[in-house]
């Protein structure tokens, strides 16, 4: 064997050897003076091994290292010494550099540990000081590169060979933890075992526990080693059985391509289905186990967070305890090395900033040692990491300021934005929350590190805080990055593939419906789903791909992808949809790298290349903008129009009469054969989870129709009465869930339990008052809800809408407020100038004849006796625009019309705001 | 410039300042490259179109399980997009560690020449521009022109850029 070859076999194996000891360092520090043996021996042995070999090649200055470290943990052992802070301290420390030295072997000679040494020393000789120490050791460790750390924690991989693991004899217990399964105790039959007994002056006690030679799992990772001319990051080490099995299956896989080859000869299709199943079997296994080979446990990760956050917390003078779960979650060994940095970014930001000083913990009532909780598990197919910590948690009217002074946001995004949103800002780029830079964090550019780091490897993070309580990052992380389920689809001639983790829900628009289904805003194709508007891309358009020419009545049913991406929820039409299938990532050549709308490609059954697309980045492509951008485009289109738009549900009683409910109002749809509809004292009822639910029947109640008897199953609309009470309403056949703009006619055919008529689709359609129907079915409901919480509250209601006013004034009545209402703005002005009190609030619409809700307003703040009166606006659609004039004229709120649960939760909200 | 003449230049092996060309015609053009940057001829003309690709990207293929870009070199030298023939090929090289097809009209010969024998591009080229091309050699019958494939892929970009 060459010098060079000894050399770069014993930085292996030191490394090897003392990757393991920080940990062990740290479990002897907190046993403190209830010494764990067999873990100090552990150490010890660690250790012992390096300064052997090192001896051997002449490395005087690691040995000199080793040997005083050896030293002190030999005091350790004999319980002459207890491993308190500053003593572990300088034992790390001396780990730290003796890895350095080990890893840049070639200059150790030449690099002075002296003052390393000498602290050692003095702990043997039982005085030290440590101050001193640290100042020593900043010196000494000035080579100290961060590479290092990495590079240890990342090259070696598990290969919690089992072999291994029985020679391991009584360190196992303590390495059953530590994922390198190479505990720093299994000795090779390299130099280190045999220098042991001629060179090292080694104390006596080490040499019989060193244990047993070769285990068969470490000879292929040597091999391996010695083809690399220095350390790099590519190793993977091999569990020995997932080696075998992937013998097997090579095996198996020949054995597959010799039937193959003779049932082609033979031509007989019966033979040839059995050995493609078979085939397909192998494949499937042989693929798996290589995936197996590139997973590796996060707590390769997990581990270097205990001393980052001892070291940390120490630093800044606070208390912290980390708790780590999940270390045996395997991912992508492209994925753990991924996520180390931003992970140790988020656990110093952790300690940094999220937990408080031991005294303001205390003064809090908190426990001074705050606790930051790190785990990983495995959840639909992902892999998710939280840190939680119990500490200060984010302020978000901090973040708000911050981001306004950086120009992140405006005054108005500001004031509009969810607290959820307002934590996310930490992720933008420039972005700092600490007050002041600190050399720990804080240097504006974290975490949208963070975030970008964690994007590119396919995960999403995101934050939640309670201010007080704490914080949590939780991280998402594909399993794996190679290998992805698509679903593949077909457009013109070509397929592409789409990741299944985009896809929302596939939909099929047959051509029959496609007038219904599919709509056109502002020129943009939108999908009708279950009253939704989705923006609708059709990929050959985007992608210019020429259609076959079809005419109208070949064209088939259209297949729509419902996909999601952050923000974006579209709809993607394409020509074909083929299977789902797993497919494999293969990277695009730098020239098609800048096209955003690819993910990569990949290499389909036939051979042929279908591309995989990026769903954001064709939203990005196709100028989508984000579904809210489209509601405001809806929007401005309304207010250009007089009337406003609801969403009603249309449903048929006899065929042709047509009935409409406003969406808002129904809490869910159930679907029941009319066999299970109960008549009980002449009032229908329906046994329903486990009790019963009170129905109403249209025409007992109004005048219309009856059903048609020959429905087997009818669909029961569920409402609620005065927030408490469910009734259903029998709906024998839905037609549609629509946007319509209510242009309501009160006058005729006005009866209690309609509120009015509409033409939807130019039928005439009653618009049913679930509160008046309720009321003539079962009047004592109603009675019975007595004003509860009328003390002097007063709202006033501005509605030109004859049927919103009543419905308004209904909801509101019904929790006990008292009402005054007003047909329009100038109505409401002069009303309330009269009103001796005012009002507690006013609920305006805002489009009214004569005097707007906004004039209204105005007039309002402009009036020094009213000008502190909360208002709330109610619209039909709030687009940010509304929202934002309205804010300007003083509107305190804005609230969607026939959103009940809302409206009056912002009622009372101000109600009490009001008396404070 | 049968296939047999082609197997007996590659057997030669090229001595001091001598340069193994592999030549090739893109339209009336007779380009070369040298054979040490090519890894394969490949006849495989199936690809993958990439919309919104740069124009000179004629799509992807499936070279043994890696995607490679198939580059139109006729684009690139400012002609139309070439037509797909039966002595189409796909010329396989590698640049910065990234395998790149070149679709080429026809392969026409393998050729050992001396590199002194290299004079620089004439002024008057037609169609090809000038430092696209590290040396002419002459042949009795045509002029090769030897690409510089760095070169060229610079103008690749650029020509998208323009």
């Amino acid at each position: 064997m060459q010098d060079d070859d000894i050399l770069q076999e014993f930085v292996i194996e030191s490394s090897e050897h003392l990757a393991d000891v920080e940990g062990q360092l740290l479990e002897i520090e907190e046993c403190g003076a209830n010494i764990n043996l067999d873990l100090v021996n552990t150490v010890f042995r660690a250790v012992h091994s390096v300064k052997g070999a090192a001896g051997f090649l002449g490395l005087t200055t690691i040995n000199e290292l080793a040997h005083n470290l050896e030293n002190v943990l030999n005091q350790v052992r004999n319980q002459e010494l207890v491993p308190s802070g500053p003593v572990v301290d300088i034992l790390l420390r001396s780990a730290d550099l003796l890895r350095n030295l080990v890893l840049n072997v070639d200059e150790s000679n030449s690099v002075d540990v002296s003052t390393q040494v000498e602290e050692l020393k003095k702990i043997l000789s039982g005085d030290f000081d440590v101050g001193a120490v640290e100042q020593a050791v900043a010196e000494a460790m000035v080579e100290v590169s961060e590479t290092v750390a990495e590079a240890v924690g990342t090259r070696t991989t598990p290969s919690n060979t089992e072999s291994t693991k029985q020679v391991s004899g009584p360190a196992e217990d303590h390495n059953f933890e530590v994922p390198d399964g190479f505990a720093p105790d299994t000795v090779t039959n390299s130099p280190s075992q045999s220098d042991e007994a001629t060179t090292a002056p080694a104390p006596k006690a080490s040499a019989p526990q060193t244990p047993s030679p070769v285990s068969s799992g470490s000879q292929a990772p040597k091999n391996d080693a010695k083809h690399t001319t220095k350390l790099t990051e590519s190793n993977v080490r091999v569990n020995v059985a997932i080696l075998d099995r992937l013998m097997n299956l090579a095996g198996e896989l020949v054995l597959g391509r010799n039937q193959l080859l003779q049932s082609v000869n033979s031509s007989s299709q019966e033979k040839l289905e059995a050995v493609a199943s078979r085939l397909d079997q192998v494949t499937s296994e042989l693929q798996e186990a290589i995936m197996q080979t590139r997973m590796q446990p996060v707590g390769t990760v997990f581990n270097r967070f205990p001393r980052v956050v001892r070291d940390l917390s120490a630093k800044l003078g606070k208390k912290c305890t980390l708790e780590i779960e999940g270390n045996e979650v395997e991912v992508d060994k492209t994925i753990v090395e991924a996520i180390g940095d931003p992970l140790t970014h988020l656990v110093r930001n952790s300690v940094d900033h999220g937990i408080e000083l031991p005294e303001i913990r205390r003064s809090k009532g908190k426990p001074e040692e705050g606790r930051i909780h790190l785990r990983a598990f495995h959840a639909a197919g992902k892999v998710c990491i939280r840190i939680e910590d119990d500490g200060g948690g984010i302020d978000p009217a901090k973040i708000k300021a911050k981001a306004l002074s950086n120009g992140l946001i405006s005054e108005a995004e500001a004031n509009s934005m969810s607290i959820a949103d307002t934590l996310r800002l930490i992720f933008a780029p420039g972005f700092s929350t600490a007050a002041a830079v600190t050399d720990v964090s804080g240097r504006g550019v974290g975490m949208d590190v963070v975030k970008t780091n964690i994007e590119q490897i396919g995960g999403t993070v995101d934050v939640e805080s309670e201010l007080g309580q704490g914080s949590a990052i939780h991280i998402t992380l594909p399993l794996t990055l190679a290998i992805i389920p698509s679903m593949i689809v077909g457009c013109g001639p070509d397929k592409f593939a789409i990741p299944q983790s985009s896809i929302a829900e596939l939909v099929r628009v047959p051509i029959a419906e496609f007038n219904e289904r599919i709509g056109n805003v502002q020129g943009a194709e939108v999908l009708r789903i279950r009253g939704a508007l989705l923006p609708l891309v059709r990929l050959n358009k985007v992608f210019r791909i020429e259609e076959p020419e079809t005419t109208a009545e070949e064209r088939r049913s259209i297949h729509v992808i419902v996909v999601e991406s952050g923000q974006f929820r579209y709809g993607v039409a394409v020509d074909e949809l083929f299977d789902s299938e797993e497919i494999v990532v293969k990277p695009l050549g730098r020239q098609l790298k800048d096209l955003g709308y690819l993910a990569g490609a990949t290499i389909l059954g036939d051979g042929h290349v279908a591309l995989i697309l990026d769903i954001a980045g064709i939203a990005a492509h196709a100028n989508l903008r984000s579904c809210e951008d489209l509601d405001t485009v809806k929007g401005i289109k309304q207010d250009n129009s007089y009337s406003e738009k609801h969403r009603l549900l249309l449903f048929n009683n006899a065929p042709d009469e047509q009935f409409a409910i406003p969406m808002a109002c129904v809490s869910r749809i159930e679907r029941t054969p009319v066999g299970d509809i109960l008549d009980v004292g002449g009032r229908l009822i329906l046994p329903y989870r486990g009790g019963t639910l009170p129905l109403l029947s249209i025409e007992e109640h109004i005048t219309a129709r009856p059903r048609s008897a020959e429905i087997s199953h009818v669909f029961i609309v569920v409402f609620s009465v005065g927030g408490q009470r469910e009734i259903g309403l029998i709906a024998p056949e839905l037609k549609d869930i629509c946007n319509v703009e209510l242009e309501v006619d009160c006058g005729s055919l006005r009866e209690p339990g309609v509120a009015g008529v509409i033409v939807v689709d130019e039928l005439p359609t009653r618009l049913l008052d679930l509160n008046e129907m309720t009321k003539s079915a079962h009047p004592e409901w109603m009675d019975r809800e007595t004003p509860v919480q009328s003390d002097g509250k007063h709202i006033l209601i501005a509605e030109d809408s004859a049927f919103f006013r009543r419905h308004v004034e209904q909801t509101i009545k019904d929790e006990g407020y008292a009402v005054t209402t007003a047909v329009d703005g100038q109505d409401a002005w002069e009303k309330l100038q009269e009103m001796r009190p005012l009002p507690t609030v006013v609920v305006t619409d805002v489009e009214m004849p004569r005097m707007t809700g906004l004039e209204f307003c105005k007039c309002i703040r402009a009036n020094e006796r009213t000008c502190n009166l909360p208002v709330i606006a109610l619209t039909s659609l709030a687009s940010e625009e509304d929202v934002q004039r309205g804010k300007d004229v003083g509107i305190d709120d804005y609230q969607v019309k026939l959103d009940k649960t809302n409206l009056l939760a912002s009622i009372a909200k101000y109600c009490s705001q009001a008396r404070r | 410039m049968s296939s047999k003449n082609i197997e007996n230049s590659v057997c030669e092996k090229p001595a001091g300042n001598q340069l193994q060309l592999v030549t090739f015609g893109v339209g009336p053009a007779i380009l070369a490259l040298d054979i040490s940057s090519i890894q394969e001829i490949n006849r495989n003309l199936k690809f993958t179109k990439v919309p919104h690709a740069p124009s000179f990207v004629r799509g992807v293929t499936n070279l043994r399980g890696e995607v490679v870009t198939i580059v139109d070199l006729h684009v690139v030298l400012g002609m139309k997009q070439a037509e797909v023939s039966s002595q189409s090929r796909n010329l396989i090289v590698k640049h910065d560690d990234e395998l790149l097809g070149l679709w080429v009209d026809r392969i026409a010969d393998i050729m050992t020449i001396n590199t002194t024998a290299l004079s620089s591009p004439p002024a008057n080229l037609q169609g090809v521009p000038r430092k696209l091309i590290r040396g002419v050699h002459q042949t009795p019958e045509s002029l090769v022109m030897i690409l510089d494939l760095d070169e060229f892929m610079i103008a690749c970009h650029a020509s998208e850029s323009a």
